[in-house]
């Protein structure tokens, strides 16, 4: 073009202010793109990444003391394989001898409907779609089959199954109570904020404090309860020695603690919803339980499955409460993953620790990616169509 | 005519009526009222009770607790300041002289340790009662996290949310496969981690620098954002011993340092996700306006930026704060003495030979939530918003 | 620091801009001229706001170069382009003061504080917020937001500046107050002004040139009399008059302009096929049943204040005429309309372009 060169030839014009030698702060400026993300990355790569690799070094060796220090030794999957086949096995996946006709009906029948929909599914997806889907299908046969084989044919769980049962209990519980709390505080009565104030405490309570708190309130002899125990004649009862009253008193915990979560989330929730909605709906003259069920629920749904992610996720982690509030007993009874390596680490074996927590980790990744490939997500598609 | 007309004169409603129909729009009835009244006290006794338990029994007396239970003080039993005298002030070094001597000496170790390469400065021994050291540890090593973790990881959000990345996927094989190859040296062939880490990053460099150049396929920010919140999913117990090991090799272990690092790291994946969102959705113009005004990218960050998701940074600070204050396994692992935490002070009232001192302990846990109670209060406002909706929203 | 009446022109030269696979811009050429107010207009879309923000810095073009004044700036960030922007959305920071919003560009370039403040006083006096000073924007009303905008973009003066819809956020009554005035201040100050919109009334009353644009392409730039008077083509006749120009398809053979029951004597010669003749409705009145160029039936009348609009069904389309306020004719009369011949387009029907 031509105009360029009649612009270049123009008298008496100064160019558009910029100084020529670049300053230090414009240098700094200049590797702003680096200098902003730069620190989070070297930190999780540094203690989040490496350890996770260093890790899978320690889980496929044999780990010794030594006077100069740790030595390894290379067992291949030899960690792993005792989890699931060796003498390990009955405290990871539990006592498997002895499958009841239910449990085998139970397993398989849950096998038959996952393959079904794996076939179905077939057409439906690429192939990596398939690869993730072929995961989840296996996994979720995988744990039919335990709980046949344990729950339903009334032989003792591993630590396996009573982390699935502290994930999936804890989070349907917390999620029901959370946003029944939740859709009451966003009704209209007075206190609101002392409620929300209230609500909110046990969240901000050191687990560890809340194990303690829960193990002396529920002593059946010097705990508060002492009187009714007494009355419905339980005086002798150890409750932590019962196999599923520890689990449920575990559960009880740490909803004391969790619900917080769901139900800030979903009153947040709740009040995003847009007040013409609901007052529309009212003028129609629908009670509150249907204005819930027909106008609000449908707008939190995304909201909801992403709390619950958020909240499967740390639940996998627990170790704080079945530590303290029964120590993983009766027998292995509450002991969670998280529990069962550090027991591990605790008694110097490094090697099966580190198995054990990698264990854990594919679990938690499988279970998670499964749950948001399938509910989270479609929730969020839903919501944009 | 009249047929409809009675139910528009509140006078003439039936029993039913009045207890079942809401008086009027955004109104309940007033059976929905006193069952939601119910519901809502019987929620909040259960909540404070545990807490009210706590707080009775750290005025109790070894027998009052052993004797069974006594609910109200005064009238059941007479409440004693005995667990709190024998740990908050009986112990030598019990006073907040103690606790600032503490504060001078992790400013002056920390100096020392800075300058450790270059002249070496005799540390500070500490001479505080293990409570309040512990406390002083807990305040510090909370917020100093809190701190990194704030502004490492909004500094990454923001980054995420406006500024365009395309890293290549190769160079992140290259830099996986040189980090195994670097841990294998290590642990099997007994190399000394300095040389293979520098060998390692030297080769990573080097590699991106030539063959990187190659490679084809580009990750983009939605990547990078989900690669760093997934980090949550990490179980503690995978990465707490390699973890333990690193700090061991640089003689970090049972120091400040390294739950301040861990704590960050860990906390980290929620301020980037939730940080992200309240950055992606302010509005550009206002950004693009300040830079076209000659604003450095910082400058907008931290004139612009931070003032307008100043709600959102509150409730991710108490979130990281609390977080990192009742931690406890990382805190297991990482200290053996001087950098212990509150949480370790609470669990090791259960190891004495007479089984676990209540009292104490729960002399101990009141002492621990009442900053967290404190601040949640302060910052109530924030999160009574609905704040942390902004990151749910996705 | 570019004076403050230095007066620089600016140039777009075959810049392409691509989100993807949408061409949004396609080799625009412009050229505007030191001290100029031009105004970009076309329908939404059509790439305006993306042409402006090329030019800002905030967006990089796809291919071409920019240039401001002598300087190709396409490489340069935008900090360094000595240009500043008026937002549709004002785009004032609400954690800040009118004064301090007015005042941040000199806090960026660490003016010292006695000058600056004299400065804002100075900026604030010239828009009027003189006493609004110590308010938050949000405390403010539209038009008052819109000065705080306006100042905040000429204290630094600029060499150019770009306007984004700043008056679309406005009510009617206020946008011709605010009209007038950006005219006012951009002729005192004298500085190159790119100013973007879809509003026609505003284009023809602020611009001294307008730049139509549809679809990333330049159609016409012209001043805004040349612009109604003698369109390039039909998109640019359509767009630009209110109600729009009428269309009538039909052939031209020799000087006559045929359609379905009517022949109409054209302004140009030629022979074609298909043709499409235009003329404006106040270039044409309503005249007895059998008279005029062409007849049909009245459709229906809008009396609109100091004219009527009438619609007129004709055999294949529906024509608007500008009547006058006492026009009495009823819906469904015959009736016949009477064509000025200095006042007819004609375009080709295929590429749109003005037949001359
Ligand atoms: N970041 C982007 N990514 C993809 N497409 C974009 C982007 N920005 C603009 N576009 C597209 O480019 C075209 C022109 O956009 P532009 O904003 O320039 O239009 P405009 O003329 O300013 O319209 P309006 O009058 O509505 O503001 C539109 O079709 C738009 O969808
Ligand atoms: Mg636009």
């Amino acid at each position: 073009m031509s105009t360029a060169s009649e612009i270049d030839g123009r008298p008496g014009y100064v160019p558009a202010g910029s100084s020529q030698s670049e300053s230090w702060g414009e240098w700094i400026d200049r590797h702003s793109r680096t200098y902003f993300i730069a620190p989070a990355v070297v930190l999780i790569l540094l203690f989040a990444i490496f350890p996770t690799f260093y890790s899978i070094v320690f889980a496929l060796s044999r780990v010794k003391f030594t006077p100069s220090g740790l030595t390894f030794r290379f067992v291949w999957f030899q960690n792993f394989v005792k989890q699931f086949t060796g003498t390990e096995q009955a405290h990871f996946l539990g006592k498997l001898t002895g499958m009841s006709a239910a449990g085998w009906v139970f397993g398989l029948a849950v096998a038959a409907v996952t393959l079904w929909w794996l076939i179905r599914s077939i057409r439906k997806t690429t192939w990596v779609g398939m690869i993730g889907r072929t995961i989840s299908a296996a996994a979720a046969i995988g744990i039919a089959l335990l709980l046949g084989a344990t729950l339903l044919s009334l032989n003792p769980w591993g630590t396996m199954l009573t982390t699935l049962f502290y994930v999936v209990v804890g989070c349907i519980i917390q999620f029901i109570i959370g946003t029944g709390l939740a859709f009451l505080c966003s009704q209209p009565i007075t206190g609101k904020s002392f409620f929300r104030v209230i609500f909110f405490i046990p969240l901000m309570i050191t687990p560890l404090g809340v194990g303690y708190a829960f193990k002396m309130i529920f002593d059946i002899t010097k705990g508060p309860f002492q009187p009714f125990w007494e009355f419905i004649g339980l005086r002798d009862w150890a409750w932590s020695a019962d196999v599923w009253a520890a689990r449920w008193f575990v559960v009880l915990g740490d909803s004391w603690q969790w619900i917080p979560f769901i139900f800030i989330c979903m009153l947040a929730a709740l009040e995003n919803v847009p007040k013409d909605h609901v007052e529309a709906a009212q003028v129609d003259g629908a009670s509150s339980i249907q204005i819930f069920r027909e106008i609000i629920w449908p707008q939190i749904v995304p909201v909801a499955v992403t709390v619950i992610l958020i909240r499967m996720i740390e639940a996998f982690k627990i170790v704080d409460l079945p530590n303290i509030m029964t120590g993983g007993g009766p027998g292995i009874a509450t002991e969670s993953m998280s529990l069962h390596s550090f027991y591990l680490w605790r008694a110097n074996d490094y090697g099966q620790s580190a198995a054990v927590a990698y264990l854990l980790l594919i679990l938690t990744v499988v279970v998670c990616a499964s749950f948001f490939n399938y509910v989270v997500y479609n929730q969020f598609r839903k919501a944009r169509a | 005519m009249s047929q409809a007309s009675y139910r528009f004169d509140k006078a003439k409603r039936s029993l039913m009526e009045r207890l079942f129909e809401a008086p009027g729009i955004g109104r309940m009835s007033p059976a929905a009222k006193i069952v939601a009244y119910a519901l809502l006290l019987f929620w909040s006794a259960f909540v404070l009770f545990p807490i009210y338990w706590v707080i009775i029994t750290s005025f109790k007396t070894a027998q009052a607790v052993n004797q069974g239970p006594f609910f109200i003080p005064f009238v059941d039993f007479q409440p004693t300041l005995d667990a709190w005298r024998t740990q908050f002030t009986a112990d030598p070094y019990c006073d907040l002289y103690a606790v600032g001597r503490q504060l001078v000496l992790l400013f002056h170790n920390s100096i020392a340790f800075l300058l450790s390469p270059v002249v070496s400065i005799q540390p500070m021994e500490p001479q505080i009662c293990k409570v309040y050291l512990a406390y002083t540890n807990s305040f510090v090593i909370s917020f100093a996290s809190t701190i990194v973790c704030m502004v490492v990881g909004s500094m990454a959000a923001y980054a995420l949310a406006r500024i365009q990345y395309r890293p290549r996927f190769g160079n992140i094989l290259v830099f996986v496969l040189l980090a195994l190859a670097a841990i294998l040296a290590t642990t099997f062939a007994g190399v000394h981690w300095f040389y293979t880490a520098a060998v390692a990053l030297a080769l990573f460099f080097l590699l991106a620098r030539t063959i990187g150049k190659h490679f084809r396929g580009r990750l983009r920010n939605g990547d990078i954002l989900f690669w760093i919140i997934s980090q949550r999913i990490l179980p503690p117990v995978v990465v707490v011993i390699p973890v333990y090991m690193m700090f061991q090799a640089i003689g970090l272990i049972d120091t400040h340092i390294a739950l301040i690092l861990v704590y960050a790291v860990a906390n980290l994946p929620i301020v980037v996700w939730l940080m992200h969102d309240f950055f992606a959705n302010l509005p550009i113009e206002l950004e693009e306006s300040a830079q076209l005004d000659g604003a450095t990218r910082f400058g907008i960050f931290w004139e612009i930026v931070l003032p307008l998701t100043r709600p959102g940074l509150a409730a991710t600070t108490l979130l990281t704060l609390i977080l990192s204050w009742n931690e406890y396994l990382f805190a297991v692992f990482l200290s053996t003495a001087k950098a212990q935490t509150m949480p370790i002070m609470v669990a090791a009232k259960n190891a004495g030979e007479k089984g676990i001192l209540w009292w104490e302990m729960c002399a101990i846990i009141v002492v621990m939530i009442i900053p967290v109670i404190l601040m949640a209060i302060l910052l109530q406002r924030f999160i009574a918003k609905g704040v942390l909706l902004g990151a749910i929203k996705g | 620091m570019a004076g403050f009446n230095t007066k620089v022109p600016v140039t777009f030269d075959k810049i392409q801009k691509s989100f993807g696979h949408v061409r949004v811009l396609e080799e625009l050429n412009l050229l505007v001229e030191p001290g100029e107010f031009l105004v970009l207009l076309g329908a939404s879309g059509s790439g305006k706001t993306t042409a402006l923000r090329i030019l800002s810095g905030l967006e990089t073009a796809s291919a071409g170069r920019v240039l401001i004044g002598e300087r190709d700036v396409t490489e340069i960030l935008p900090k360094y382009r000595d240009i500043s922007m008026v937002f549709q959305s004002y785009a004032l920071y609400p954690h800040k003061t009118v004064a301090e919003n007015i005042g941040f560009p000199l806090k960026v370039r660490k003016v010292p504080a006695a000058e600056a403040e004299s400065q804002i006083r100075e900026v604030a006096a010239q828009v009027q917020l003189a006493e609004l000073l110590h308010r938050y924007p949000r405390e403010l009303s539209g038009g008052q937001r819109q000065r705080v905008a306006l100042a905040r973009a000429i204290i630094r003066r600029p060499s150019v500046f770009l306007m984004d819809e700043p008056l679309s956020n406005l009510d009617a009554k206020l946008r011709g107050h605010m009209r007038a005035e950006l005219k006012h201040m951009q002729q005192a100050l004298g500085i190159t002004t790119i100013y973007v919109t879809h509003d026609q009334i505003e284009a023809m009353t602020l611009a001294h040139r307008v730049a139509i644009l549809e679809r990333g392409v330049l159609q016409q730039l012209a001043t805004p009399a040349e612009i109604y008077n003698n369109p390039a083509n039909l998109f640019v006749a359509q767009f630009i008059g209110s109600p729009p120009m009428n269309v009538v398809q039909g052939s031209l053979e020799g000087n006559r302009f045929t359609t379905a029951g009517a022949s109409i004597e054209s302004p140009v010669a030629g022979r074609s096929d298909k043709v499409i003749l235009g003329f404006r409705p106040e270039d044409c009145s309503i005249v007895a049943d059998g008279n005029g160029a062409i007849k049909g039936r009245i459709y229906t009348t809008e009396l609109i204040g100091d004219h009527t609009l009438v619609t007129v069904e004709t055999e294949q389309d529906k024509l608007t005429v500008k009547a006058p306020k006492d026009f009495a004719g009823k819906q469904g009369d015959a009736t016949g309309i009477a064509l000025s011949k200095d006042h007819l387009y004609i375009f080709d029907a295929a590429s749109g372009q003005r037949l001359r």
